[in-house]
């Protein structure tokens, strides 16, 4: 369909045009929120055409095909040299596993920003610095570089500081300060383990492809074991795995409704994206040493995230500590090593970042609305907002797995991977579906159900915004659609998964 | 010919006296003072180093490199004296004293 | 064209219902706020399920060869949606059709003073039936396990209807969470079906083991397992010993939805799902102890704890876990016998027994509705003497009451005996069976007792408060006289034509076909059987203590709150304080734990990212003091740090020899 066109590129761009068009809006800025939405848009029309268009000739024929001779085969591939002495290019592409999330990126931060439509606050710098956090997420989801990897990898991070140090709530300072050099710290040691890849790889190039060629005799294995480690330090932090989370609670308490979403649906996606596209197929070694880590940490994170957000008092604590629980099953989809497992893996990310963004987005409805989201002080609220209550119900059902909602296909999965690979250790994460579904129905009992709480003025509470449900709708309708309908997601992720199978079993 | 130790001796002495000064007098205008005490010492120095110089090379002629830096930073000393009153006199202005201890702005 | 095709639209029209209750907007919904749609939608799939019913009679099934449509693909293993018809299916059909639209008639009164709220009751009816349909007609285990937790969604829907009631929304949490630790289990269980024989489907796992050419085996412990776990969903949702507690706390949903979802369909998904299994069941006997002796247990414990409730609605709904104990015993001992005598009585029993109790316990809450409906309490201790005013439900209600109890000729006694049977016959195979006929024997007198109990309380005697009590309107019954009508006359199914254990074929191959026996044999056959007239005796003693405790004025009942029998009424009040022992776990213990979890994560694990940042920023603090911004102690430093220099390069480095 796009012939000659460098559409990804042309999506990347066009929000960095929409943010510097916000930017320079000068005093019409009551208009940045209509800017940012169209240039958002465009970018989700042009990239809904993207995933249609390459399910059409998904293996060879379709527009800028690139077959990687058992790395990744990539459609609608770019590739210019940037630094030349360096060996630093850069290549866009898309295969199965980053469509989907580039797809995500789009989808959230249309609807984010209609999300935001009442923010009055600094509107120019809030709507232009969430299309840059779109720029630097849909170039991580799309570049096959590592040099330009990393730069958009940290161009993600400067947006979302500031959209968490300006429009935040009390401890946003600390919040973001934290946010910052925590998730910093762990790109160090991701750009260590990129650098000593370059290094030792022998050859002047940062491209993803030819690193991993080369790796496949260059890499011994205590070096990939040594790579392994800091990679997966990198991305995990930012997965975020159990015991490096602590993090991820203060940033969404303090972040505004919009960065929320932006940061469980599309930043710890980053990390799963990471350990599935760099970390796994380049140091394969590595990763086998590593496996029961990973396992391990993998189910430390479903099952201790579970236990925590039962004690949590705070909505949007508790529901930013069931993302952690929840990224535990990519990982640990991931640690079976199998093509069911990851296949699951990766659903189960496209999966928690149609949900989490619901979830957020509810309690900032609450958070509007009732003037708090601390459990306790709220209840019987869906005699006053019947809507949000329904949207908030079937928000938190979709999170624990209710099957004809997207979520239930990935965690089967991963489940039956997890069998196949580590037999009835199974029941072990299993536990967490249970605690899950206890925690969400409580906080649901005890803040939408009985009688109407008396400890805030509920007087003018009223229903969801059309703003506020708009988005959440369109949410809710995918999640039921991909719930029914699972295979349409799978399709795109199982061809690309085969690869990795390939890359990993048998390292080419 | 007083030998060379003698002089080395006594700008050493002249150079402690000054760093003594410098480390322990509150005024500024003393503190400058000693500043300049420290130079001459150094001052002596050139010109020492420089006759010993001669004296050890006499086929050489007399080398007077020595004792036209000695002048040079003489009349260094005088525009440096000239710009450290001028900053002691503004210091004066702002704070109405001139004792180090309390102009001590430039911290954590 | 052949009607068991399509099959697959019977959970169509209910869906369809549901969305348009949900999506037509408020002012133009009309129609007694949805009601009109849900009995369309609930009567066209009654209309399809009779005629798919009617093809069964008449010996067509449709299992292997159904039309399915791929909804995932794990690993080499297409997941289906297909249909599967056998008689199994078409019993469940039978009872799903019958009940769903009577209930759904009847809550056309019932529910007609909730006003606007109706809308939202009638969509997660119509849902209700709707994967309940699916649930039944599914042809593989996932897909039955998608639908089994969606009908526990809907489950936990309405039974938090009420939900600005705290119990209310606090029961609907609790039946959900329950229930999902049987789910638990029945997914764990599928999962290792899976591993070890990469497929879900009916087809092919029913001919595990066979010895058929290319079927798969499997080995014994891991069948073993594997059904036992499947097993385990049933616990949750037929509400068997030790998940039972959700059952009565249910009770504070709606009436209709009591009767609908934890009577006659929701709750029988556990047993039809054994009843599925049969297949794999009757492979493995130590699965199938484990199954007797749970069914066994569980209608014993329930039956005791209905002998002291007073909500009329609990003591319904012990009866309901009491007599879904009777099933789940009937096909752990049915399955022995097919084990090792090829004998199906016991199979064809509990599924008898299914769809009797269907009838009879909708007829009895529906009753139990109609009396709410009337009083305004469930409390049977402010009732009394209704039998004056409500004379339709009051004669419903005692039909009902005596099906329960085994009174002949209602149907009770006829699929109650034959479970009955089954259980003493797998004695002489196993003694354990002659011990858990005996819990039935003793539960079958309870049953009489607390039934009787309670409709003396309800109708007979003198009020004990002060109500206007009025008969329910034609809406509510008409389903009621209908069901009574069934309630006696199901039981005849058993005589009629060829016989109900004639049509309840096993899909098992090698069990022996029942010989063609006539109406007039079996009679006989079962009036000359001792067991008939123990169970017959029991049943009637019970309803006389009852009616001497309970209606012949003068019975010192204090005799109950004193000594052991007073423990005893203690105990049972505070149902065998399971319940208790539950919310102490789940709140003193489980959530305990969280709490130091959460404590955990933010002095241990924050703390120690913090003591990072802390010990960075006040190692600069300490260093910074240095910086005092005296020039004179920089000077002096400067020259102190010269002074060292120098004596390094004058005395150390020479020393060192560098």
């Amino acid at each position: 369909m796009f012939g000659s066109i460098p559409i990804i590129s042309i999506i990347i761009l066009l929000p960095l045009i929409g943010a510097i068009a916000t930017f320079c809006l000068g005093r019409y800025e009551k208009y940045a929120k209509w800017v940012a939405l169209s240039f958002s848009l465009a970018a989700l029309v042009l990239s809904v055409l993207v995933a249609v268009d390459f399910m059409v000739e998904p293996d060879g024929s379709a527009t800028g095909y690139h077959e990687g001779n058992g790395f990744f085969d990539f459609q609608y591939y770019e590739e210019y040299s940037w630094i030349q002495s360096l060996g630093i290019r850069y290549i866009v592409g898309l295969d199965g596993i980053g469509l989907p999330l580039f797809l995500l990126t789009t989808l959230l931060t249309t609807l984010s920003i209609l999300f935001s439509w009442d923010t009055k606050h600094r509107p120019k710098a809030y709507f232009g610095l969430m299309l840059i956090l779109e720029v630097g997420v849909l170039g991580v989801f799309s570049t096959l570089d590592y040099f330009v990897f990393y730069i958009f990898w940290e161009v993600v991070l400067i947006p979302m500081y500031f959209l968490i140090g300006v429009w935040g709530g009390p401890r946003k300072d600390y919040a973001a300060i934290k946010f910052f050099i925590y998730t910093h710290i762990a790109s160090l040691a991701m750009l260590i383990a990129i650098m000593a890849m370059y290094f030792q790889s022998g050859i002047n190039s940062f491209g993803m492809e030819d690193i991993w060629r080369a790796g496949l005799s260059e890499f011994g294995r205590t070096f990939q074991i040594v790579a392994f480690a800091a990679t997966f330090f990198g991305f995990g932090v930012k997965l975020p795995m159990v015991p490096f989370h602590t993090w991820l609670p203060d940033a969404h308490v303090e972040a505004p409704t919009a960065g929320s979403v932006l940061l469980a649906g599309l930043l710890l996606k980053m990390g799963g994206y990471g350990i599935i596209r760099v970390s796994m197929p380049t140091l394969p070694e590595g990763a086998d040493a590593m496996q029961l880590v990973m396992a391990v940490i993998a189910v430390a994170s479903i099952l201790y995230g579970a236990m925590v957000c039962l004690a949590q008092r705070d909505l949007k604590k508790m529901v930013a500590y069931s993302s952690i629980s929840h990224m535990g099953f990519v990982l640990l989809g991931f640690a079976t090593f199998t093509q069911l497992g990851i296949v699951a893996g990766v659903f189960q990310m496209f999966a928690h970042g149609l949900v989490t963004a619901v979830l957020f987005m509810m309690c900032g409805v609450v958070q509007h609305h009732a003037g708090t989201r601390m459990i306790p002080s709220l209840g019987g609220l869906s005699k006053k907002m019947p809507n949000a209550a329904t949207m908030m119900t079937i928000g938190f059902l979709a999170s624990l797995g209710l099957p004809g909602l997207v979520s239930f296909a990935a965690e089967f999965m991963v489940f039956a991977s997890v069998y196949q690979t580590w037999g009835l250790w199974l029941l072990v994460p299993m536990i967490a579906v249970a605690v899950t579904a206890g925690y969400y129905l409580w906080a649901l009992q005890r803040s939408m159900f009985g009688p109407l709480t008396e400890n805030i003025d509920t007087s003018h509470v009223h229903d969801i915004n059309w703003f506020e449900g708009v988005p959440v709708g369109t949410l809710i309708a995918l999640i039921a659609i991909f719930g029914v309908f699972p295979l349409v997601v799978f399709k795109y992720i199982d061809p690309a998964v085969r690869i990795v199978q390939v890359l990993f079993a048998g390292g080419g | 010919m007083i030998p060379i130790e003698y002089w080395l001796i006594l700008s050493s002495l002249l150079l402690a006296i000054g760093v003594y000064g410098v480390m322990t007098r509150k005024n500024a205008i003393v503190v400058l003072m000693s500043i300049e005490i420290m130079l001459n010492a150094a001052n002596i120095n050139l010109v020492a180093f420089s006759s010993y110089y001669s004296s050890l090379h006499p086929n050489l002629g007399t080398d007077a490199t020595g004792q036209a830096f000695a002048l040079f930073s003489i009349a260094i000393a005088a525009a440096e004296v000239a710009v450290g009153l001028a900053i002691l006199l503004s210091v004066y202005r702002r704070y109405q004293t001139i004792d180090v201890d309390k102009i001590n702005i430039l911290r954590w | 064209m052949d009607v068991l095709q399509y099959a697959w639209l019977i959970p169509v029209f209910p869906f369809i219902a549901f969305i348009l209750i949900a999506l037509i907007p408020k002012r133009t919904l009309g129609w007694e706020d949805g009601w009109g749609y849900a009995i369309a939608g609930a009567g066209g799939a009654l209309v399809l399920s009779s005629l798919v019913i009617w093809e069964v009679l008449n010996g067509h099934t449709l299992t292997e060869d159904a039309p399915r449509t791929t909804w995932l693909i794990i690993g080499d293993y297409e997941v289906t949606f297909g249909i599967w018809i056998d008689q199994l299916a078409a019993l469940m059909l039978l009872i799903v059709s019958i009940v769903g639209t009577l209930v759904v008639v009847y809550s056309g009164g019932y529910m007609h003073a909730e006003g606007e709220t109706r809308r939202r009751y009638y969509a997660e009816i119509m849902l209700f039936i709707s994967v309940m349909y699916g649930l039944v007609i599914a042809d593989n285990y996932l897909q039955m396990f998608i639908f089994w937790e969606l009908v526990g969604l809907c489950s936990y829907l309405l039974i938090g209807f009420w939900y600005q009631k705290p119990s209310a929304a606090s029961a609907a949490k609790r039946a959900f969470i329950v229930t999902r630790v049987g789910d638990i289990m029945f997914m764990a269980g599928i999962i290792l079906l899976f591993k070890y024989v990469g497929n879900l489907d009916f087809a092919v796992l029913f001919d595990i083991n066979s010895g058929t050419p290319g079927a798969p085996t499997v080995p014994s412990d891991i069948l073993i397992l594997s059904t036992a776990l499947i097993f385990g969903g049933a616990i949750g949702k037929s509400a068997q010993f030790p998940l039972h507690e959700w059952l009565p706390d249910a009770m504070e949903g709606p009436t209709t939805v009591s009767a609908l979802i934890h009577a006659a369909t929701m709750v029988k998904a556990g047993v039809y799902l054994t009843a599925r299994t049969y297949p794999l069941l009757v492979q493995t006997p130590e699965s199938l102890l484990f199954v007797a002796v749970i069914g066994g247990v569980t209608a014993l414990i329930a039956a005791s704890c209905a002998l002291a409730a007073n909500d009329i609605k609990r003591v319904l709904a012990y009866s309901t876990i009491s007599q879904l104990g009777y099933m789940i015993l009937g096909l752990g001992a049915g399955g022995y016998l097919v084990y090792h005598l090829q004998d199906p009585n016991g199979y064809t029993a509990a599924t008898f027994h299914m769809m009797n109790h269907a009838f009879f316990k909708a007829l009895l809450f529906l009753c139990a509705g109609s009396v709410i409906h009337a009083v305004g309490t469930n409390d049977m201790r402010l009732m009394g003497g209704l039998r004056k005013h409500m004379k339709i439900t009051s004669t419903t209600m005692l039909i009902g009451a005596l099906a329960i109890a085994g009174v002949p000729p209602l149907s009770g006694f006829w699929s109650k005996d034959e479970v009955l049977a089954a259980v003493y016959h797998a004695g002489d195979l196993d003694p354990i069976f002659l011990l858990l006929w005996v819990l039935g024997i003793v539960t079958a007198f309870m049953t009489a007792f607390y039934m009787f109990r309670m409709w003396f309380m309800t109708f007979a005697g003198e009020a004990r408060s002060t109500y206007h009590a009025h008969e329910s309107p034609k809406i509510m019954t008409i389903p009621l006289i209908i069901l009574a009508g069934l309630a006696i006359t199901s039981g005849f199914a058993l005589l009629a034509g060829d016989g109900f254990k004639a049509f309840m074929e096993l899909p098992i191959e090698e069990y022996v076909i029942p010989g063609h026996e006539s109406t007039f044999d079996i009679a006989v056959e079962i009036f000359t059987d001792p067991l008939t007239y123990v169970s017959l005796v029991l049943a009637v003693v019970g309803i006389l203590l009852a009616y001497r405790m309970y209606y012949v004025p003068g019975f010192d009942r204090s005799i109950f709150a004193r000594g052991a029998a007073g423990t005893m009424q203690r105990a049972l009040e505070n149902r065998l304080y399971i319940s208790k022992f539950y919310d102490d776990f789940a709140y003193k213990v489980w959530y305990g734990f969280s709490i130091v979890c959460d404590a955990f994560d933010r002095r241990v694990i924050d703390g120690a990212v913090n003591g990072f940042s802390y010990l960075g920023a006040n190692t600069g603090g300490v260093i910074r003091k240095a910086q005092s911004g005296n020039v004179q102690r920089y000077a002096s430093l400067i020259i102190v740090g010269i002074v060292i220099l120098l004596a390094l390069l004058l005395f150390v480095v020479p020393w060192g020899g560098w």
